[in-house]
């Protein structure tokens, strides 16, 4: 199963994976719709998305039972949905969002394996890796926080 | 209408009544962002307003790329500008354009005067009005904090400082805190009209007519941009940048002096240590865009952003001759808080070295920009531009068109950005001459020849001597920054791509077909239009030229000895230059051009 893993201390904050997620998923450019967000303070910038955790503790506050792991992708059942917005709320990152537009709990779907913000940051900052590679990513972030870029 | 937000905020300050027009009744005939403006601005501003009355209009415009393709942050504002008296323009990137598109407008016509200080808050449809009057006062940096807590904090702000609050005629428009609509003085209208600033958010985002085909085209040219080979120094961009000034043989020293700075070299190797060693830089980008042209940088307690590509940095060093680069710093922050045009700013300081009020290069330049900020002592008459300054003092100064201070390049050798500078309608040279061969003959003298054979036939063209083909180079880049700022594209980025793609991503965008030849046509129509609205204020021929000071001196030492302007060579450029626009010789747009362009007196 792959994830996307960020690499924080590459982002300069261009928002371009905002544009081309909105884009490519509800066909208009709108940063407020996009499941990926850049978020920062002064000069750190760095993107945030749904990193489909493992026990998700959005899945397992909602009441209806609406959210599962399919394929490695958490989706959201439209269905059983009651728009509670309760997995909002619970996220430690803020990755699961509400379109106001179209009334639904949206999130990273990893675009079916392709993922655009990978394909269009210039900064290289999104990597899609597989399960097993990512603590090797995780420690490569660590090391080049403490100083020991490779 | 898709590309495009599909309305414009008119706000009216005097009676506080807001109304909303289609885009659409523009868009058609004048683009976007620049033309837009421009044809707005000539609608509304009466020949004979002055630039502080309460009759100046000022138009904020975002063009339909803004947003939606890489690069495209761009917002720009047209207004009369106090400094000249004329039109004045001037752009922004940042993040502001984008999120005023979002918020369902593609542009703010802001005409008459508040009675109180106040501050427009634009959320989607809810526009609302804020006593401003405790924060007049304040800096931008401030001034931003201050309107973020007025709700959301996401907002973006366009605001001035101090010295746009005390009409000082060098005040720019500041975005966020770091871009900087520098130019003309429109600061200073904005601080006529008792508007202190201007915060937005929006929800609603643009609609794009062929999403598949946008994406492509988008791919592509951030494709070309990463693999340019330009696009890798950008990293360094801000140790490297005065060096390549030097190199390129551009910058100008003091109040014009003719003698060469020899501690020129010394002062670019005290900057460069000072990027690269004793400060941090996090490399930074606007909306959409990948080159990373401004940098958070911190040095000891302080911090702040700043811009690279436009040479501020350089200006303080060069202009202000600072050897020292923690003076250099000081002064960047001081002019950067209270939202002043770096250059403009420094070209004021140096003429005052001129008249004995201050020592460049020492701490006293930090004294005189409070003494203009708050408009004491001398700094009242400094105020008010380097051209009135000198009718004051009566020492002669330099600028070019209408009393403009002059931009980072030496004019006298540069005999294109000597034209351009003539000829600009707002004389803002930095609207003309960026991706000129001649500024960079020296640094990669094979591109610039290679771009004057193109454009001209003849590489000689590129040598910035040479005063031959020099109006068809201006024609030629003026017209690909009118495409640039109307289309809300970064000109920097726009011009090492081909126009084909930008007009695809035009043509994806919004499904009006579009193609580079309808571009320049746009271009040349609204350079036309630029020129009407300055004929009606009386401009000629005579008005098209620089301080006679430029004419007069010649350079004594350093790369350019024994250079001087021809003034008879100077008057057939702009024949040449009138030729090409379809201009007569007095400067003025013939019948038939206005004809070909559809326009009307």
């Amino acid at each position: 199963m792959p994830y996307l893993i960020v690499h924080e201390d590459k982002c300069i904050g261009c928002r371009t994976c905002e544009m081309v997620c909105s884009l490519s998923h509800e066909g208009v450019v709108n940063p407020d719709l996009s499941r990926i967000h850049v978020l920062g303070y002064k000069g750190e910038k760095f993107p945030i998305m749904c990193l489909q955790c493992e026990d998700a503790p959005c899945e397992l506050v909602c009441p209806m039972e609406a959210i599962h792991m399919q394929g490695g992708i958490r989706i959201v059942d439209d269905e059983k949905c009651i728009r509670c917005k309760m997995c909002t709320l619970v996220c430690p990152i803020g990755g699961v969002l509400y379109d106001y537009i179209n009334h639904q709990m949206i999130r990273c779907d990893l675009c079916g394996g392709d993922p655009q913000c990978v394909k269009y940051c210039p900064m290289n900052v999104i990597e899609l890796v597989p399960d097993d590679a990512v603590p090797e990513a995780r420690k490569r972030g660590v090391r080049i926080l403490y100083g020991e870029a490779d | 209408m898709f590309g495009y937000a599909g309305k414009i905020l008119f706000v009216d300050l005097s009676t506080r009544l807001i109304k909303t027009i289609p885009t659409d009744k523009y868009a058609a005939d004048f683009l976007g962002g620049r033309g837009i403006a421009t044809k707005i601005a000539y609608d509304l501003i009466p020949p004979d307003a002055d630039a502080l009355d309460p009759e100046n209009v000022l138009v904020m415009m975002t063009g339909p790329l803004t947003g939606v393709a890489p690069s495209s942050s761009r917002i720009d504002i047209v207004s009369l500008s106090p400094v000249t008296n004329l039109l004045g323009g001037s752009s922004a990137g940042g993040d502001f354009g984008a999120a005023l598109k979002f918020a369902g407008y593609d542009g703010i016509v802001i005409t008459g005067r508040s009675k109180e200080p106040t501050c427009i808050r634009i959320i989607d449809d809810e526009v609302t009005f804020h006593d401003a009057e405790a924060c007049w006062e304040y800096d931008v940096y401030d001034t931003v904090d201050c309107v973020k807590k007025l709700g959301r904090e996401d907002v973006q702000v366009a605001c001035i400082g101090k010295a746009g609050a005390n009409l000082v005629k060098t005040a720019g428009i500041s975005f966020s805190k770091r871009n900087l609509a520098a130019r003309g003085g429109l600061g200073a209208v904005m601080g006529s009209k008792n508007l202190k600033a201007i915060a937005v958010a929006g929800t609603k985002g643009v609609k794009v007519r062929d999403t598949k085909r946008l994406m492509e085209v988008n791919f592509e040219i951030q494709k070309r941009i990463r693999e340019s080979p330009a696009f890798k120094k950008y990293e360094n961009w801000h140790a490297n940048i005065a060096l390549s000034l030097l190199k390129a043989r551009r910058p100008y020293f003091g109040d014009y002096e003719e003698d060469y700075w020899e501690e020129a070299e010394e002062a670019v190797r005290n900057a460069k240590r000072f990027f690269e060693e004793m400060a941090t830089l996090r490399p930074n980008s606007c909306f959409s865009c990948p080159l990373r042209c401004w940098a958070w940088v911190e040095y000891k307690d302080e911090e702040a952003p700043m811009v690279a590509c436009q040479g501020t940095f350089p200006a303080i060093l060069f202009i202000l001759k600072i050897k020292d680069p923690e003076l250099a710093w000081k002064v960047y922050l001081r002019l950067q808080r209270e939202g002043m045009d770096i250059m403009g700013t420094a070209a004021v300081i140096a003429y005052a070295s001129r008249l004995g009020l201050v020592k460049l290069g020492t701490e006293d330049i930090l004294w005189l920009i409070d003494e203009i900020v708050n408009r004491e002592g001398p700094g009242n008459v400094l105020a008010e531009g380097v051209k009135r300054a000198s009718e004051h003092f009566g020492v002669p100064a330099v600028y070019v068109k209408g009393g403009m201070e002059s931009w980072s390049s030496d004019v006298r050798p540069f005999r294109g950005v000597a034209l351009a500078g003539a000829v600009s309608e707002s004389g803002s040279i930095s609207r003309a001459i960026h991706g000129f061969p001649a500024s960079s003959y020296y640094t990669k003298p094979e591109k610039a020849k290679k771009v004057a054979r193109e454009i001209v036939g003849d590489e000689s063209a590129a040598e910035p001597t040479n005063y031959k083909g020099k109006a068809k180079l201006v024609a030629y880049f003026e017209n690909e920054h009118i495409i640039a700022d109307s289309l809300g594209v970064c000109d920097t980025p726009m011009l090492s791509i081909p126009l084909e793609l930008w007009a695809e991503a035009f043509t994806a965008a919004t499904g009006i077909e579009m193609s580079p030849e309808k571009l320049h046509f746009y271009a040349e129509k609204i350079r036309t239009l630029e020129r009407m609205f300055n004929v009606r204020r009386g401009v000629n021929r005579e008005e098209d030229t620089l301080s006679p000071r430029l004419f007069e001196s010649v350079i004594r030492s350093g790369p350019w000895k024994g250079v001087k302007l021809d003034r008879e060579k100077f008057e057939r450029m702009k024949d040449e230059y009138y030729k090409l626009r379809g201009w007569d010789e007095r400067g003025i747009p013939t019948e038939e051009t206005l004809r070909k362009y559809e326009l009307e007196w």
